[in-house]
C-alpha cells in the first residue's frame, strides 16, 4: 500500500485526533491543576449509565431521548463533583471520582442485564475507534468543541483552578468538559481520550511554566503524538487506539528524559547519558547472573537480543547445535506452511466445485492437527537445543555480560583515567566553580 | 423494555438482582444447556418430558459469560447438560464443580459434549493464530450453525435420555426422528432461498459463520475482527476495502451483539448492505427455535443479497 493510499485513509482519523488534541490539552490542564485525574473515565460512565436507562426505558439509541438522558446525567455528575470539592478537606476527591466511576459501570451492567438486547449499542458509547471516525461524526462535533472551545477562551480566568472559586464556575467547567468527554470517547474510546487529555498537559506542565506556553507545547507534543501512533498503527496494522495511546506515553518517556535539557543542555545530557549507562549496567549484571543461575529459565535480555539478532546464537553454539536448531526451525516453518495450506483448501472447498464430505474434513482435521503436533515437537528440540548450550556455556556468557557491565557503569574505570582523576578532584573541592552543584 | 419503577429500583439498589426461575414441573427431567442453540435441540428430542433452559442470554457473547449464582443453583438440580465444547463455553468446568452435582459432572451419565463426532472446520493448533483465526486451536465452535450438525448433536441427547430415562426412550427417539425429517424437508428450501447468494463474496464481522459459509457454498472473503474483541487495525481495513471494492463484495454480516463500527465504516465506503444475522436461537426475537434460526438467517442473507 503506497504512502498516498496511507494519507487518504488516516487523514479523517488525524483530523479527529487533531480536534481532540486541540481541546483535551486544555482540558488536561485544568484537570491537572485540580488534581481529578479519572474525571474523564467517570463522567464518561455516568453519560454511558444515562444511555443505558433511556434504552432500558424504551428509548432507541441514539434518539433525542436517549441523548438527553445522557445529557441529564453528566450533568448531575458535574453537580456531584462542583459540589463535593469541598469535602476534599477529609476525603481526597480523587477517592469520589473512583466512587462515582465504578458505581455508574455496576449500575449500568445491572441494567444492561435486564435489557441485553442492544446493549451493544450502549457499549459504543464508550469504544470508540479513532480509525473508524465518519466525517459526518466530526461536523457533528465541531459547533460544540467550538462553542465550548470559545467559553473556555472567554472565561479561561474564571474556569481556570483556584481557591475558593465559586461553585457555579466549577459546576460550568464540570459540565463542559463532561459533554466534551462524553462526545470524545463515543469516537476515540476512553484509552485514548484519556492520553490526549492527560499527556500532552503533562509535558506542558513539564517543560513550560506561563500557561499560554504549557497549551502550546502541549498542542506540539499531542500532534506529533498523533502523527507518529496513526503511521506505526498502519504501518505494521495495529489495533490504532492502542498504537496511538503508546505513542503518547513514548513521547512523555522521551520529554521526561529530555527535560533536564530545560536547565542545562550539556549538563543535563550527561547526567541523562550517566544514568542510562548505570541502569544497561545494571540489566547486564543481574541478566549474566541470572543466566549464571538459572541458564534454563526465560533470560528476557539475552532472548530478546537474540529476536532481534539471531546470529548472536551462534556464538555459544556449536556448529552440530547450530545444525539441529536450523532444521528444527526449517521443519517447523514447513509444518507451519503445511498447515496453512491444508486449511486454505479446506475453506475454497466451501464454495468452490464441490464441498469437502465429512469423511475428508475429519481426516483433514487429523492431518492438521498432527502438523500442529509436529510443529510444537520442532519448536521444543529449538528451545532444547539451546537451552542445552546455555548450560554448558553458562559461564563464560554470563562472565563476559558481568565483564561488560563492568565496562559500561560509569565512574569506575573512568576514575583510573587522568582528565577524568582531574575532574574528580574538581568535584571534590579543589577549586570548585561557584554555584556548582555536583 | 422496563417500567420506569423497575429501573429506578435497579438503580437504587445496584447490587440485587430480581431473579425468578421457570416454574418446572416436578416429574420433568431438568435439562440445563449452556446456549440457547441446545437447549433448542435438546427440547425437539425431549418434548414434554423434559424442562429444558439455558444459562447465556443469546445476546451475549458466550464466550465472555460469567456464570450468576441462579446458574449454579440450577446446576445443582439439573439431571443432565449440554455444552457446546471446544472450549466455547469453559466457564461452565468451574460452574460444574461448584455446584456438587455428580450426576452431571465430567464423565457422569447426564453429561453431553455436543461437539463430540462433529466434522470439525478451521483446525488450528493451540495459539498458533495463523491469522483470520478463532481465538480457539482446537476447531471453529460454532457448528450449530450447519443446521444438518443437528443430527449429530440430536444424537448425543437422544443417548443420553435415554441412559437417564429409559422409560421415554421410544417417545425421544420418534421425536427425533421426526425433527430430523423436518429439518431435511427445510434443507432445500433454504438452499433454493440462497442459490442467489451462493460464491457471492461477503465479508463477516467474526469468523462465526464457517460452517453456515459451508452448508449453503456461501463465500467469505474476509474477516473484520481477527481476534475477538481486538479492534481492526487500519491496514487490515484498508485491504478489505480494497478486497471488496475490486471483488463487489456487497454483503458484510454482523451478529446483534457485535459492534457495528467497523461494519458500518466499510459499508459506508463501498455501498455493501449490513445483514445482521443470528448466531444464536434468540437472538433476534424472530429466531425462536432452531428451525426458525435458519429461516431467519436465510431470509435475511438472501433479502441483503436480493436485487
Amino acid at each position: 500500500m503506497s504512502f498516498s493510499d496511507a494519507a487518504a485513509f488516516l487523514a479523517l482519523p488525524l483530523a479527529a485526533s487533531l480536534i481532540l488534541v486541540a481541546i483535551h490539552a486544555w482540558f488536561g490542564l485544568q484537570v491537572l491543576a485540580r488534581g481529578v485525574i479519572f474525571v474523564d473515565l467517570a463522567l464518561a460512565q455516568v453519560a454511558a449509565l444515562g444511555a443505558t436507562v433511556a434504552f432500558a426505558l424504551g428509548h432507541p439509541p441514539q434518539s433525542a431521548a436517549s441523548m438527553a438522558w445522557s445529557l441529564g446525567f453528566t450533568l448531575a455528575g458535574a453537580l456531584v463533583l462542583a459540589f463535593t470539592r469541598s469535602w476534599s478537606g477529609r476525603i481526597p476527591q480523587e477517592a469520589l471520582i473512583g466512587i462515582l466511576y465504578v458505581v455508574a459501570a455496576a449500575a449500568g451492567f445491572l441494567l444492561i442485564e435486564q435489557a441485553p438486547q442492544g446493549a451493544e449499542h450502549v457499549k459504543q458509547l464508550l469504544t470508540g475507534n479513532i480509525v473508524t471516525v465518519g466525517a459526518a461524526e466530526l461536523k457533528s462535533i465541531m459547533p460544540l468543541y467550538a462553542a465550548v472551545g470559545a467559553l473556555a477562551w472567554g472565561l479561561r480566568s474564571k474556569l481556570a483552578h483556584r481557591a475558593g472559586a465559586h461553585w457555579a464556575w466549577e459546576l460550568l467547567f464540570y459540565a463542559a468538559f463532561g459533554v466534551v468527554v462524553t462526545s470524545s470517547v463515543a469516537i476515540a474510546g476512553v484509552l485514548l481520550v484519556f492520553s490526549f487529555l492527560i499527556i500532552p498537559a503533562a509535558i506542558g506542565v513539564l517543560w513550560a511554566e506561563r500557561p499560554a506556553m504549557q497549551l502550546a507545547l502541549g498542542w506540539l507534543a499531542g500532534v506529533l503524538a498523533s502523527i507518529a501512533g496513526l503511521l506505526i498503527s498502519f504501518r505494521f496494522n495495529l489495533p490504532t487506539g492502542a498504537t496511538m495511546v503508546c505513542a503518547f506515553g513514548a513521547v512523555l518517556v522521551l520529554a521526561g528524559i529530555a527535560s533536564p535539557l530545560r536547565t542545562g543542555p550539556l549538563r543535563g545530557l550527561g547526567r541523562a547519558a550517566r544514568m542510562a549507562r548505570a541502569l544497561l549496567a545494571a540489566a547486564l549484571a543481574l541478566s549474566g547472573l541470572w543466566l549464571i543461575a538459572a541458564p534454563r529459565a526465560d533470560q528476557p535480555l539475552l532472548d530478546g537480543a537474540e529476536y532481534l539478532f539471531p546470529s548472536l546464537r551462534w556464538s555459544y553454539m556449536t556448529g552440530a547445535e547450530r545444525e539441529i536448531h536450523e532444521d528444527a526451525k526449517l521443519q517447523a516453518e514447513r509444518y507451519r506452511h503445511e498447515t496453512d495450506r491444508l486449511n486454505e483448501r479446506e475453506r475454497r472447498s466451501r464454495w468452490e466445485d464441490r464441498n469437502m464430505d465429512e469423511t475428508e474434513l475429519r481426516r483433514l482435521s487429523s492431518f492438521l492437527k498432527s502438523y500442529n503436533e509436529m510443529r510444537k515437537g520442532e519448536e521444543f528440540v529449538m528451545r532444547e537445543v539451546r537451552a542445552r548450550a546455555r548450560v554448558r556455556e553458562r559461564w563464560p556468557l554470563g562472565g563476559a555480560m558481568l565483564l561488560a557491565a563492568l565496562l559500561i557503569v560509569p565512574g569506575l574505570f573512568s576514575r583510573l583515567r587522568p582528565a577524568a582523576l582531574r575532574a574528580a578532584l574538581r568535584a571534590r573541592g579543589y577549586r570548585n566553580p561557584p554555584g556548582g552543584a555536583s | 423494555m422496563l417500567p420506569p419503577t423497575h429501573v429506578l429500583l435497579i438503580l437504587l439498589a445496584s447490587c440485587v438482582a430480581a431473579v425468578s426461575l421457570p416454574a418446572v414441573a416436578r416429574d420433568s427431567l431438568k435439562i440445563v444447556a449452556t446456549t440457547s442453540d441446545l437447549r433448542s435441540l435438546a427440547e425437539a428430542v425431549g418434548g414434554a418430558r423434559v424442562a429444558a433452559s439455558h444459562i447465556v442470554p443469546p445476546v451475549v457473547d458466550p464466550e465472555d459469560y460469567q456464570p450468576h449464582p441462579n446458574d449454579l443453583r440450577r446446576l445443582r438440580d439439573a439431571d443432565m447438560v449440554v455444552r457446546v465444547g471446544l472450549d466455547f463455553d469453559l466457564w461452565l468446568d468451574q460452574a460444574l464443580a461448584q455446584s456438587g452435582n455428580k450426576a452431571i459432572a465430567k464423565g457422569g451419565p447426564g453429561y453431553v459434549d455436543a461437539s463430540l463426532a462433529i466434522a470439525l472446520l478451521d483446525v488450528r493448533g493451540g495459539g498458533l493464530g495463523g491469522g483470520d483465526g478463532h481465538a480457539h486451536g482446537t476447531g471453529n465452535p460454532h457448528y450449530w450453525l450447519d443446521p444438518m450438525n443437528a443430527e449429530i448433536i440430536t444424537g448425543h441427547v437422544l443417548e443420553t435420555l435415554a441412559r437417564i430415562d429409559p422409560a421415554g426412550a421410544r417417545d425421544y427417539d420418534a421425536r427425533r426422528v421426526a425433527f430430523l425429517k423436518r429439518l431435511r424437508e427445510k434443507l432445500p428450501e433454504w438452499e433454493a432461498q440462497l442459490a442467489a447468494a451462493r460464491r457471492r463474496p461477503l465479508i463477516v464481522q467474526h469468523n462465526t459463520w464457517s460452517y453456515f459459509e459451508r452448508r449453503f457454498r456461501l463465500q467469505v472473503a474476509g474477516t473484520i475482527e481477527l481476534r475477538p474483541g481486538v479492534p481492526a487495525g487500519p491496514a487490515h481495513l484498508a485491504a478489505l476495502l480494497q478486497q471488496m471494492r475490486e471483488r463487489s463484495v456487497a454483503v458484510i454480516v454482523r451478529q446483534p451483539h457485535e459492534p457495528e463500527r467497523s461494519a458500518r465504516f466499510l459499508a459506508d465506503r463501498t455501498g455493501a448492505r449490513i445483514a445482521v444475522l443470528a448466531g444464536s436461537v434468540q437472538s433476534v426475537p424472530q429466531a425462536s427455535d432452531f428451525i426458525a434460526l435458519f429461516d431467519y438467517n436465510v431470509a435475511a442473507l438472501a433479502a441483503a443479497f436480493g436485487k
